[in-house]
């Protein structure tokens, strides 16, 4: 800061007596009084995931899919209806129980609030043969990969619906993980990598 | 940079005589310097013969005090210059203790008793302050009285900074001492006031209290018998069909707070607002105005917790309801400027922060209109006209981010169901990630470390049962502070007539032909301040001026200031101010 120089209009007199030169420093230099205001550098933390749901996108929630095709695998998964859960199953296994499985591509995919989850789409038959519901999902996805989009039952077609906003919503931030860190989450209790499965013990009677 | 650094350390005490709304008159002075342990001992008939201060002012000389302003007033109604080196016990031991509890205050006495420092009796103090605001003459023995009582005080204050000493970061010390440079000057210049006015208001409130409540409540016929009647304003809500906040009790919610929420909804309120305001707390007689007719009184400097001044509420004329501001007039010949920092917390909230979305909206001149088109609430091409509804909602989501409210509050200051105040939220969070990952971090900062600084180290300490929303707010609201203090000493050291600081605004006086060159340099101050405190980036400022003879006027009490001239116009038959 400077020294006074104006007088000030009805003052007789408030100037500052001359700074002092003894210390060649300015104490009142305010930039080298400047503290950091950067507290996320003491208290930097990253979210640990535990959690990735293996599901299809809620009807009423924006989300995205991963663009880059690296965090997708077709794959093979086993949909247990009586728990409702999807297990992944190790390809080793799949020319004998190739009844209980079903061939999908896994997406990667995050909602508007963050929430990372995989998306299986059930791919074509051998025989080509697709239904509408699923290949309308393919749509989605591709349309989820450019842009924030939400996806609805339309029955009378029996296919998707694909919602796009009106407003333009920021790009989501992905976190730094892998695909395959992912889907360890994802899939920790629910990967069959043996016929002594629980599941498939069941499935096929054996207790 | 240690004390030692200093040729010369001054411990001052001044005795002085003040009188509400004028300048301290100096009675004695005491002083000692620490090095030499050299003592002077002056009486005011001394003091007024001196060209100049007894001890050296240069930034050699260390100027020690406990809350500073008071004896650099008297420096400057003694005509002497101020010290470059002030060091001000007072702001330090608030800064230390800011946030936590004290036993015993933040006196002189105070600050001894909590470091177990021995000190003269609260009552012999008392005594002596009575003394010395009786005025004089005082006999030979009062006079001795008073110079050993100044003598106890600077000796306390030499013990106070020799246990302080060691902890004291001194350069930012330094930053708050000169800052009480500032703060006496602006207490010595005070805001004009239209003096005539004044004394009218003053002759006829009880007339015009009366008056007023049959004026106004003819619209809503809740007084009876001069009393506001809680059963009349229920029945009035519901013939107006108007949704009203409850107490627990089941009581409608009457405090202030609530019916200026209420207002900012239904604008049919406000008169009755501020009528109840006026009413309830307005005693004019405590403005204090001098005999030259100006508003002066302590500015309370580092008195809140977010180190912002806090002078008295019905002393200072932005203190009591905003109609009175009106009583602000300009000496003849003058102009005065109301000069404050647009969105100044929203500005500072973005560059702290470095959100780039949330700079981008600053940047556009309009935040508030930017924030609903980058949440997708407006399209691009809106501006206020078209869609002054969505900028209002969300320029109160944003304003309620700053402060840490919830969605309910904000659903009330919108006039809509919480869901709508959830959504805002929502989007601001959406909107600002990166804002809001520093405002958490902030918080978690404050709860690790058990402290929050701004930019030039003003501290809040956390208590026992920290208040997340103090904490989010802080760093807005106390680098707000830091922002004016820096504009205070740039603007009174450049010779501007700073009047009064106000939150985030500056009112300052100039010679009519000088005001605009003035308004400049403040806002060239203003925004220098901004840079100061944001590392680089300026904060843009807005002027309002005043030129004599016109009044200062706020938007918000015009009307209650017509209605009250109104009436003041019938009793006095035409004796009334000009308005």
């Amino acid at each position: 800061m400077k020294n006074m120089t104006t007088q000030f209009p009805g003052e007789e007199s408030n100037g500052l007596a001359e700074p002092s030169s003894h210390s060649g420093n300015d104490p009142f230099d305010l930039s080298r009084l400047r503290l950091s205001q950067d507290f996320e550098a003491t208290t930097r933390t990253s979210k640990l995931l535990t959690t990735v749901p293996v599901r299809r996108p809620d009807p009423q929630t924006f989300f995205r899919v991963h663009p880059n095709d690296a965090y997708q695998m077709e794959t093979a998964v086993l949909e247990h209806h009586e728990d409702r859960e999807t297990y992944l199953v190790d390809s080793s296994l799949w020319p004998q129980i190739r009844s209980e499985i079903i061939p999908k591509v896994l997406y990667t995919a995050i909602t508007r609030q963050d929430t990372l989850f995989i998306w299986p789409v059930r791919l074509e038959a051998s025989d080509g043969r697709l239904d509408t519901w699923n290949r309308s999902a393919h749509l989605a996805a591709r349309e989820a990969k450019k842009g924030w989009v939400r996806m609805t039952s339309n029955r009378e077609r029996g296919a998707y619906d694909v919602l796009l906003p009106e407003a333009h919503y920021p790009d989501p931030e992905w976190p730094r993980m892998t695909f395959e860190e992912i889907l360890r989450i994802a899939f920790r209790d629910h990967f069959i990598r043996d016929l002594d499965h629980p599941v498939i013990k069941r499935l096929q009677g054996r207790h | 940079m240690r004390l030692d650094d200093f040729s010369e350390v001054w411990c001052v005490d001044f005795e002085f005589g003040v009188s509400p709304g004028e300048r301290p008159r100096p009675i004695c002075l005491v002083a000692y310097e620490l090095h030499s342990q050299k003592r002077l001992r002056l009486w005011q008939d001394e003091l007024q013969r001196l060209e100049g201060p007894p001890y050296g002012l240069d930034g050699r000389c260390l100027f020690v005090a406990y809350y500073a302003s008071a004896e650099l007033g008297c420096h400057l109604s003694l005509g002497w210059p101020l010290p470059a080196a002030v060091l001000d016990l007072y702001a330090e031991f608030r800064n230390l203790t800011n946030g936590r509890n004290l036993l015993c205050g933040t006196s002189l006495l105070g600050a001894l008793a909590f470091y177990g420092l021995p000190s003269v009796e609260a009552r012999e103090k008392d005594d002596m302050r009575m003394l010395a605001l009786r005025g004089g003459p005082w006999t030979k023995s009062e006079q001795a009285a008073l110079l050993e009582y100044c003598e106890t005080d600077v000796q306390a204050v030499v013990t106070l900074l020799q246990r302080m000493a060691p902890t004291l970061d001194l350069p930012r010390a330094l930053w708050r001492g000169q800052y009480m440079g500032a703060a006496a000057r602006i207490e010595a210049t005070g805001i004009p006031i239209d003096r005539e006015g004044l004394f009218l208001l003053r002759e006829h409130w009880t007339e015009i209290q009366d008056d007023l409540i049959t004026t106004i409540d003819a619209d809503f016929g809740v007084y009876e018998a001069g009393s506001f009647r809680h059963h009349h304003f229920e029945r009035w809500l519901c013939d107006h069909k108007i949704p009203w906040p409850c107490l627990a009790s089941g009581k409608l919610a009457l405090d202030e707070e609530t019916f200026r929420d209420m207002a900012r909804q239904y604008p049919m309120l406000e008169p009755l607002r501020q009528l109840r305001a006026s009413l309830a707390q307005l005693r004019l007689s405590d403005l204090s105005v001098g005999k030259d007719g100006r508003n002066r009184c302590l500015l309370s400097a580092y008195r809140a917790k977010t180190g912002r001044n806090q002078p008295s509420t019905s002393q200072f004329i932005f203190g009591p309801a905003v109609w009175l501001r009106s009583l602000i007039q300009p000496r003849p010949g003058c102009g005065l400027a109301y000069v404050d920092w647009s969105q100044q917390e929203f500005g500072i909230a973005a560059y702290l922060s470095g959100d780039p979305a949330m700079i981008e909206a600053y940047e556009s001149g309009d935040p508030y209109l930017a924030f609903a088109v980058q949440a997708g609430a407006a399209p691009p091409d809106a501006t206020k006209t078209s869609h002054g509804t969505v900028r209002e909602h969300f320029k109160a989501c944003a304003l309620a981010v700053l402060y840490g409210m919830g969605a309910e509050a904000l659903a009330v200051r919108i006039g809509k169901p919480t869901p709508y105040g959830r959504e805002l939220l929502r989007l601001h969070r959406r909107t600002y990630p990166k804002f809001w990952r520093w405002s958490d971090a902030a918080v978690q900062f404050a709860l690790n470390t058990g402290r929050i600084h701004t930019v030039f180290g003003w501290t809040l300490h956390v208590g026992p049962k920290p208040n997340t929303r103090s904490l989010r707010n802080f760093p807005m609201q106390a680098n707000g502070a830091e922002m004016l203090r820096v504009a205070c000493c740039l603007a009174t050291e450049r010779g501007i007539a700073v009047c009064a600081p106000i939150h985030d605004a500056l009112l300052i006086e100039a010679p009519l032909e000088s005001l605009d060159e003035t308004v400049a340099a403040t806002q060239q101050a203003m925004a220098e301040a901004s840079a100061a405190v944001l590392g680089g980036p300026r904060l843009r400022s807005e002027a309002r001026l005043v030129r004599y003879p016109d009044r200062y006027m706020d938007e918000r009490g015009e009307a209650m200031w017509n209605t009250v001239m109104h009436i003041l116009h019938k009793i006095t038959e035409g004796r009334s101010i000009c308005i």
